[in-house]
């Protein structure tokens, strides 16, 4: 039997390199679209690549942007898949606010032009496509927990941008017949996250600490609630979504919240530190029992021009119509991410003490 | 003397608003993709084209927006602009996202950019709560978009939600249900409804063909919602607000008013065809405009019917003219 075929944006990042791990596994043959750049992009799925010399490749990569239309057409129709995998993004909150325009072009407009790339060539009724939609939609939510079923209030240029994406999915399914879908992914982070964002800052920043790398770790709002799961869990979510008799939209989260301060306790207890937090707002600190010295500061740098101060969503709908279930706990997960990080971190103090030079890559 | 600059000024609302505002004694200036080549009709139609100053501006172009709210400094801002027909954004997504929602972000840039304390008033469209299911919308029902056209405007509506919150501007959304005119371009449905009755009563002996007339919406008079436009900006504190009449009728109710008076019934003359069907199309749209009234004291005078009415009864006092209408 002909193996399944599925197209991936954004296969270098997070989910990417988790979903075309797994897709792999299931036997497909995966095509992942990269964007070039000067420095190598492809670490997360350095482990899963063949060299283009080899034949039978499972796995291809593909240059391509989500910003240029002729592009995507023409893989597209190179790749003829069963499935496609939206996962491409600018998907940095705060970076919205500084880039609002790029981010609308890619998040949003990206988006359609995938959707009307399959339509173009034909593939409506054959490819099936997963949007990778967010809890950032919620914003400043109307209702906790968050469903399938809460309006949306977007909080930032791309939030707005990925509502755009949300609905115009929703509506290439209801005007032209597509098996489209939306995964309203809440926070899933792992190992593979982006330094950038908050869990991964933390659980990196605290390794170097430990190690003596780095002094202390400055945050934005400590009192930011979220839904935090495990990448590798929702994944299968959407690959799930899209092996259903209807298309349909998901909310995809564990139920459990817990605040940024939260994380950075679990983080800290992991590596054996013992972290008091004192003060308020700005003033706020967490210092080490053991030496006095202040580990982690507020920095109102990271602040954005609005907050989304809470996020819990409700998987009641995945759990019942999918039999989806969130299997790796929080402190599971904060427990491989800092194992990760300690390794970098030893790394990096072992190379440092022979001599070598190494990068601090702080932001 | 305030200065209010028009985006979109060329089109029917942004008539109606310059009048009103030379009127209020403004400065007006306006914009449109090129203000040499654009169509003024409607400006000249209503006798106010002369008083006005007019500006090219791409509004997918960050610094054409920049240079002409440099160049005008406004006081207040009417975005009224971008691609308006919800059937066309079926054939050109693209575009419409572009006009919409890319215009809007630059706009709201620029805004922020220059950092002077100019009001932004934005065109939101009814259409962003798609099929409420018969309910009457308000300001706190969630949006449901249904169309490309729809879900653009939607993006430009939190746009300017998130800026007014991020960055404290005076900026608001109008969510304004169907407002029509004799200015409404023909390919608009009441429009096509309306030249046709007045044809036929001339005795052009035709047949329209309409798409589904079951369709419900709530239409009312254009001149009227300009007005509470200006209000909106008006106010101690920016906030969005619904602009509707209350009342809501079918397409046919519509038809049937319209042709009534130029003396004729409506289903001797009308063939329904599918082909003119929409992909996803609301079948109802209702509003709840109680809001617009507590806060700007602002009621629509005119219901769907009169509108009908008022359409046909200004379609027969034109000229004779040819059918140029497809």
């Amino acid at each position: 039997m002909k193996s399944k075929v599925a197209l991936i944006t954004g296969i270098t990042g997070q989910d990417g390199a988790y979903l075309a791990e797994l897709l792999l596994q299931k036997g497909y043959e995966v095509h992942g679209i990269k964007r070039r750049a000067s420095l190598f992009n492809t670490q997360r799925i350095d482990h899963l690549y063949r060299d283009p010399h080899e034949t039978d490749r499972k796995l291809v990569l593909h240059y391509g942007d989500l910003s240029d239309s002729t592009n995507l057409i023409r893989i597209v129709q190179e790749v003829r898949p069963d499935e496609v995998y939206n996962l491409a993004a600018q998907s940095h909150v705060k970076v919205s606010f500084e880039s609002p325009e790029y981010t609308a072009d890619v998040d949003a407009l990206g988006t359609l032009r995938i959707l009307e790339a399959i339509r173009i060539l034909g593939l409506a009724k054959h490819t099936r496509f997963y949007q990778a939609s967010t809890s950032e939609l919620f914003g400043k939510v109307q209702e906790t927990p968050q469903t399938e079923t809460t309006p949306f209030y977007p909080r930032s240029p791309y939030a707005v941008a990925k509502l755009y994406a949300y609905w115009i999915t929703v509506n290439y399914r209801e005007a032209y017949g597509m098996y489209a879908c939306n995964g309203i992914l809440f926070n899933h982070e792992s190992p593979l996250r982006g330094e950038t964002f908050v869990t991964r800052k933390i659980t990196r920043a605290m390794a170097r600490i430990k190690l003596g790398l780095q002094d202390c770790l400055y945050l934005g709002n400590l009192s930011a609630l979220r839904d935090w799961g495990h990448a590798r869990d929702y994944v299968e979510m959407q690959w799930l979504m899209l092996q259903q008799d209807a298309p349909d939209d998901f909310v995809i989260a564990t139920g459990k919240q817990y605040s940024v301060r939260d994380f950075v306790r679990m983080t800290a207890d992991e590596l054996g530190i013992k972290l008091r937090f004192q003060g308020e707002g700005e003033q706020e600190k967490g210092i080490d029992v053991d030496t006095g010295k202040c580990l982690v500061a507020v920095d109102p740098r990271y602040f954005r021009p609005t907050e989304v101060e809470t996020l819990l969503g409700d998987p009641t709908k995945a759990r019942e119509k999918l039999g989806w279930r969130p299997r790796i706990t929080l402190e599971q997960m904060v427990a491989e991410m800092v194992r990760a990080d300690l390794s970098e971190a030893e790394r990096d103090s072992l190379c440092m003490k022979h001599g070598f030079n190494v990068f601090d890559y702080n932001e | 003397m305030k200065t209010a600059l028009i985006f979109g000024i060329s089109g029917q609302d942004g008539a109606y608003l310059a009048r009103l505002l030379l009127e209020k004694g403004y400065r007006v200036a306006g914009t449109s993709r090129d203000a040499q080549m654009v169509s003024l009709r409607n400006l000249d139609t209503l006798g106010i084209r002369d008083r006005l100053t007019l500006h090219s501006v791409t509004l997918t172009d960050f610094r054409s927006v920049l240079t002409v709210l440099t160049k005008v400094a406004p006081d207040e801002i009417y975005h009224l602009a971008g691609q308006s027909s919800v059937g066309l954004s079926f054939e050109q997504p693209v575009e419409t996202f572009m006009s919409i929602g890319v215009g809007t972000l630059n706009l709201l840039e620029a805004v922020r950019f220059l950092g002077a304390p100019v009001r932004l008033y934005n065109a939101s469209s009814s259409d962003c709560f798609g099929d409420t299911g018969g309910a009457p919308a308000t300001e706190r029902t969630p949006f449901a978009p249904r169309s490309p056209y729809a879900v653009a405007k939607a993006a430009a509506h939190f746009e300017v939600a998130n800026y007014r919150e991020a960055y404290a501007l005076y900026a608001c959304s109008g969510i304004l249900f169907n407002h029509e005119s004799p200015l409404r371009p023909a390919r608009f449905v009441t429009r096509k409804i309306v030249t046709a009755a007045a044809r036929i009563a001339a005795g052009s002996g035709e047949r329209l063909r309409l798409g589904n007339i079951e369709v419900a919406r709530d239409w009312g008079w254009a001149p009227e919602y300009v007005e509470a436009m200006w209000a909106m900006l008006q106010q101690d504190a920016p906030e969005d607000l619904v602009i509707a009449t209350g009342a809501t009728i079918t397409l046919a109710e519509f038809t049937a008013q319209a042709f009534a008076a130029a003396g004729l019934d409506w289903s001797d003359h009308v063939d329904v065809d599918k082909s003119l069907f929409r992909p996803a199309d609301i079948a109802v749209s209702r509003a709840n405009p109680a809001r617009a009234d507590d806060r700007l004291g602002w009621k629509a005078v005119m219901h769907p019917a009169d509108v009908a009415r008022a359409m046909v009864e200004h379609e027969m006092r034109q000229p004779p003219r040819e059918n140029i209408v497809s």
